[in-house]
C-alpha cells in the first residue's frame, strides 16, 4: 500500500512538473519588451530601428521582436481565446482585423485612448482603430494606393507616364487596348479571387461594403457594381490578367510579364529590391471611376496598426511607443523600408522630400504623402473579411457568366447571414 | 491474526488494483485530453456570441438550424462528397490492383516498387499540397509538357476553374493515399496461404476468378476497414483544400472543415457554429461508418 501511494505521489509529481512547463515567462511590468510583426524589410526592419533608437536612451530595457507572420498572431490570439500569457506586449494588427479583434476579444486589447497623444495622427488611418469611440491601435503605416508603371514599356507603345497620370477608366481601358496590341502585355495582375483591386477601385470613389450603421452594403451598391463591372472587363481582354497566389503576382512584376500595378505604396519596397529594374519604372496616381459620385485617382490598400496587449508591461510599451511620433525615427526609416508615416509632422523629414534614384530622380514619397491626403475615408467593421469573401466569390461567378446583381444579392445575403448570429 | 487476514487481499484482487493501477495514467489522459474536449465542443455547439463571453442560444439548437441555411456550408458539404464519392472507389481500386500486382511471386525488385507505391504517404501534406499547386499553376510544368506534346493547344488555367481544380484535388489525393491503402491489401494478401491459389490453378481458375473468388471475399473485412479509414479522412479533408486551391474558385472546392477553420480564424470567430459543423462531421462519419459496415459485414 505504502508502494502503492508513493507512486501515486511520484505520478501527481511528474504531472505537475509538466503544466509548471506550460506557463509561460514574463507577466506585468518586468522591463521587457516583445513584439510580433511579420515583414523583414518592411515592419521589422522600422521596429529594429526603433529599437535601436530607444535603446540608446534606455539601455536596460530588453526589447525582443520576433518575426510571426500575419495569419499567425491572429490564430494564436484566437487559440489562446481572451488569456494574454502567451502573447506579446506589442502586436501588429492589420488594419482591417482590429475592428473584428477587438469586439471579440476586448480583454486582449489595451484601451490606449487617453494613454497615448493621438493628435497629428492621419485621422482616416485612425477611424480603422477606433472602436465605440476608444482607440485601439497606434497607426504604423499608410497603405496609400500608388500606381507604378515600366516606362520602357510604356514607351514601346508610344505613351509616357504622363499620359497615365489624372485619368479616367475611360482613358485607361483605352490606352490599356493599345499597350496590349502594340507589345502583347497586360498593364495589370493580381491574385483571383482576393479582390484587392476591386476594393481599390471602391475606396476611390469613396465607397465601401458597409453602411455607417454596420450594415452590410453590398446589394444594390452602384459604385460596388460598376467597380467589378470595369473590373470584369479589364479581366475578360486580357488588360488584368488573374494569378492563383501572391508569389505568382509578385512573379509578374520581377519577371516583367505586366506593364505595371497599383496597390498600397508598400509594394514600392518590393519594386525597389528589384534593382536590375532600376530606372525603369514611375509613380502616378491611379485611373479614377467613370460614372459614379465621388470619383478620385486616390485609394488605400492594406497598411496596419499596433496594439498593445492587457496585463503586460503596458508603461514600457507605451513610452516606447512614444517612438512613432518622432519625427527623426520616420525619416530614418524611409529610405530602407518605404514605409509612409501616418503622423503629420514626419513629412517634414529631409528624406521624404529628396528625389529617388530607383525613379529617375522623382521625390516619389512626397508624391505619396500628397496622394494620402486625398485618399476618401473609408466605412469599415468586424464582418469585413466575411464580406470580402463574399464579394469574391461573387466576383468570380460574375466572371464565369453568373448574373452581377443576383450575385451581389448572394453576397448580401451570405454576409447578412452571418452577421445575424 | 485473523484480524489481519480479514483485510489481506485475495491474490486475484491485488492483480485488479494493480491492473488498474497501470491503467490510470493512460485513462487520465484519454479523458482530459480527447473525452474532455469533446464534451467541451459538444457544449460549444450549443452556445453563441462572443468567444470569451459565450452564451446559451436561444433556442438551445439555433447553430444547427443556421446550418441548413448556410450556402457555403451546403457548397462544402457537396464539394466534400463530391470527392468522396469520385476519389474513394478509384484510389481503393487502384490500391487493389497495384497489390495484386505486387503479390505476384515472380515479380522482381518487389521491395523498390513497394516502397515507391508507398512514398506519397511519407510525404507532408502540405508540402506536397504546395508542390501540386506549383505544378499545376498557369506556367507550371504539367501545362508545359501537356502543351510541348501536343495534347493541349493552350495552357489550362487548372486551379482557377470549378470543374478542373476539384479534378486536380482528386488528382493530388489519389496520388497521396494509394499507396497508404495498397499496403494495407498487401499485408493481408500475403497472409492467405499461396497453396489456395495453387489448388484454384488447377481446377482452371484464371487471374480475374482468383481475384473475385479468392482474393477479394479474403480481404472483405480490410477493404471495410480502408473504405471506413478513407471516407473519415475524405470528410475531414482541409489541407489541400487550404493549400492547393484557398477553397477557390469562389468557393467551389471548399471542404467542410476548411470552412469551419474560416468560421474560426478567418472570418469573425464563432466558436458555437463552428462546434456544430465540426459534430455534423462526427455524425456523418458515424452514419456512413454504420452503412458500410452492415453492407460490408455480411456473415451468414
Amino acid at each position: 500500500m505504502k508502494k502503492l501511494i508513493s507512486l501515486l505521489l511520484a505520478l501527481v509529481m511528474v504531472l505537475s512538473l509538466g503544466s509548471a512547463a506550460f506557463a509561460a515567462p514574463g507577466d506585468q511590468a518586468d522591463g521587457k519588451l516583445t513584439i510580433w510583426c511579420w515583414d523583414k524589410t518592411f515592419n521589422i526592419a522600422a521596429m529594429e530601428k526603433a529599437k535601436e533608437m530607444y535603446q540608446a536612451e534606455h539601455p536596460d530595457v530588453e526589447i525582443d521582436i520576433e518575426e510571426v507572420l500575419s495569419e499567425d498572431i491572429e490564430s494564436r490570439v484566437i487559440a489562446s481565446n481572451g488569456d494574454t500569457t502567451t502573447l506579446p506586449d506589442i502586436v501588429l494588427v492589420q488594419d482591417h482585423s482590429i475592428q473584428k479583434f477587438v469586439t471579440n476579444y476586448p480583454e486582449v486589447y489595451h484601451d490606449i485612448t487617453d494613454e497615448f497623444d493621438f493628435s497629428d495622427f492621419m485621422p482616416a488611418k485612425l477611424g480603422l482603430s477606433v472602436v465605440d469611440g476608444r482607440n485601439y491601435g497606434i497607426p504604423f503605416d499608410a497603405g496609400t494606393v500608388v500606381a507604378a508603371w515600366r516606362t520602357d514599356y510604356l514607351e514601346e507603345a508610344g505613351y509616357t507616364v504622363d499620359d497615365l497620370t489624372d485619368i479616367d477608366m475611360d482613358r485607361f481601358l483605352e490606352i490599356a487596348r493599345d499597350v496590349k496590341e502594340k507589345t502583347g502585355m497586360p498593364m495589370l495582375s493580381g491574385q483571383a479571387g482576393a479582390v484587392d483591386t476591386v476594393l481599390i477601385m471602391l475606396q476611390s470613389c469613396g465607397g465601401s461594403m458597409f453602411n455607417e450603421d454596420g450594415t452590410a452594403n453590398i446589394a444594390g451598391n452602384e459604385k460596388l457594381k460598376a467597380v467589378i463591372e470595369t473590373y470584369n472587363t479589364m479581366v475578360a481582354e486580357g488588360i488584368f490578367i488573374e494569378v492563383n497566389s501572391w508569389d505568382e503576382y509578385i512573379g509578374t512584376l520581377s519577371n516583367g510579364s505586366v506593364v505595371g500595378t497599383f496597390t498600397g505604396c508598400w509594394i514600392l519596397s518590393t519594386i525597389m529590391s528589384l534593382t536590375d529594374q532600376a530606372g525603369k519604372w514611375a509613380v502616378t496616381n491611379m485611373p479614377a471611376m467613370v460614372g459614379v459620385d465621388g470619383a478620385t485617382n486616390y485609394s488605400n490598400n492594406g497598411g496596419s496598426s499596433w496594439a498593445i496587449i492587457n496585463n503586460k508591461d503596458i508603461d514600457l510599451a507605451l513610452d516606447f511607443m512614444q517612438m512613432y511620433r518622432n519625427v527623426d525615427f520616420y525619416n530614418e526609416i524611409l529610405p530602407t523600408t518605404s514605409a509612409i508615416a501616418c503622423y503629420g509632422p514626419a513629412k517634414e523629414g529631409s528624406n521624404y522630400t529628396a528625389a529617388s534614384e530607383f525613379f529617375n530622380g522623382d521625390a516619389v514619397f512626397a508624391k505619396i504623402v500628397e496622394f494620402g491626403d486625398k485618399v476618401p475615408a473609408e466605412v469599415t467593421g468586424p464582418y469585413y473579411y466575411d464580406a470580402r469573401g463574399n464579394v469574391g466569390t461573387a466576383v468570380t461567378n460574375a466572371l464565369n457568366g453568373g448574373d452581377l446583381d443576383s450575385e451581389l444579392q448572394t453576397a448580401q445575403d451570405t454576409t447578412e447571414f452571418t452577421m445575424g448570429f | 491474526m485473523t484480524q489481519t487476514s480479514g483485510r489481506k487481499l485475495s491474490m486475484h484482487q491485488k492483480q485488479n488494483i494493480i491492473g488498474w493501477f497501470f491503467l490510470i495514467p493512460a485513462t487520465v489522459l484519454i479523458f482530459w485530453l480527447s473525452f474532455y474536449p469533446m464534451i467541451r465542443a459538444l457544449m460549444i455547439s450549443f452556445q453563441g456570441g462572443r468567444p470569451t463571453a459565450l452564451t446559451w442560444s436561444d433556442p438551445l439548437t439555433r447553430n444547427y438550424k443556421f446550418l441548413l441555411k448556410d450556402r457555403v456550408f451546403i457548397q462544402s458539404l457537396k464539394n466534400t462528397f463530391t470527392y468522396l464519392i469520385i476519389q474513394v472507389p478509384i484510389m481503393l481500386v487502384l490500391a487493389m490492383i497495384f497489390a495484386t500486382l505486387l503479390n505476384d511471386h515472380q515479380l522482381k525488385f518487389k521491395g523498390l516498387f513497394r516502397t515507391c507505391i508507398f512514398l506519397p504517404c511519407a510525404t507532408a501534406l502540405v508540402a506536397y499540397s504546395l508542390i501540386f499547386r506549383t505544378m499545376f499553376a498557369y506556367d507550371g510544368m504539367v501545362n508545359a509538357v501537356l502543351v510541348k506534346i501536343g495534347i493541349l493547344n493552350e495552357p489550362v488555367n487548372w486551379l482557377n476553374n470549378p470543374s478542373t481544380a476539384k479534378a486536380v484535388i482528386i488528382i493530388a489525393l489519389i496520388w497521396r493515399w494509394t499507396g497508404y491503402n495498397m499496403i494495407f491489401y498487401l499485408s493481408s494478401m500475403q497472409s492467405i496461404d499461396y497453396s489456395v491459389y495453387e489448388a484454384a490453378r488447377i481446377d482452371g481458375a484464371g487471374a480475374a476468378t482468383q481475384l473475385f473468388k479468392i482474393t477479394i471475399p479474403l480481404l472483405k473485412p480490410i477493404i471495410l476497414v480502408t473504405a471506413i479509414m478513407s471516407t473519415n479522412g475524405t470528410l475531414q479533408l482541409f489541407d489541400e483544400s487550404v493549400n492547393l486551391t484557398k477553397g477557390g474558385p469562389a468557393n467551389a472546392t471548399i471542404t467542410m472543415s476548411h470552412y469551419i477553420y474560416n468560421t474560426m480564424f478567418q472570418n469573425n470567430p464563432n466558436f458555437g457554429y463552428a462546434a456544430a459543423m465540426s459534430f455534423v462531421i462526427l455524425i456523418l462519419v458515424a452514419v456512413l461508418s454504420a452503412i458500410q459496415m452492415k453492407v460490408g459485414d455480411k456473415r451468414e
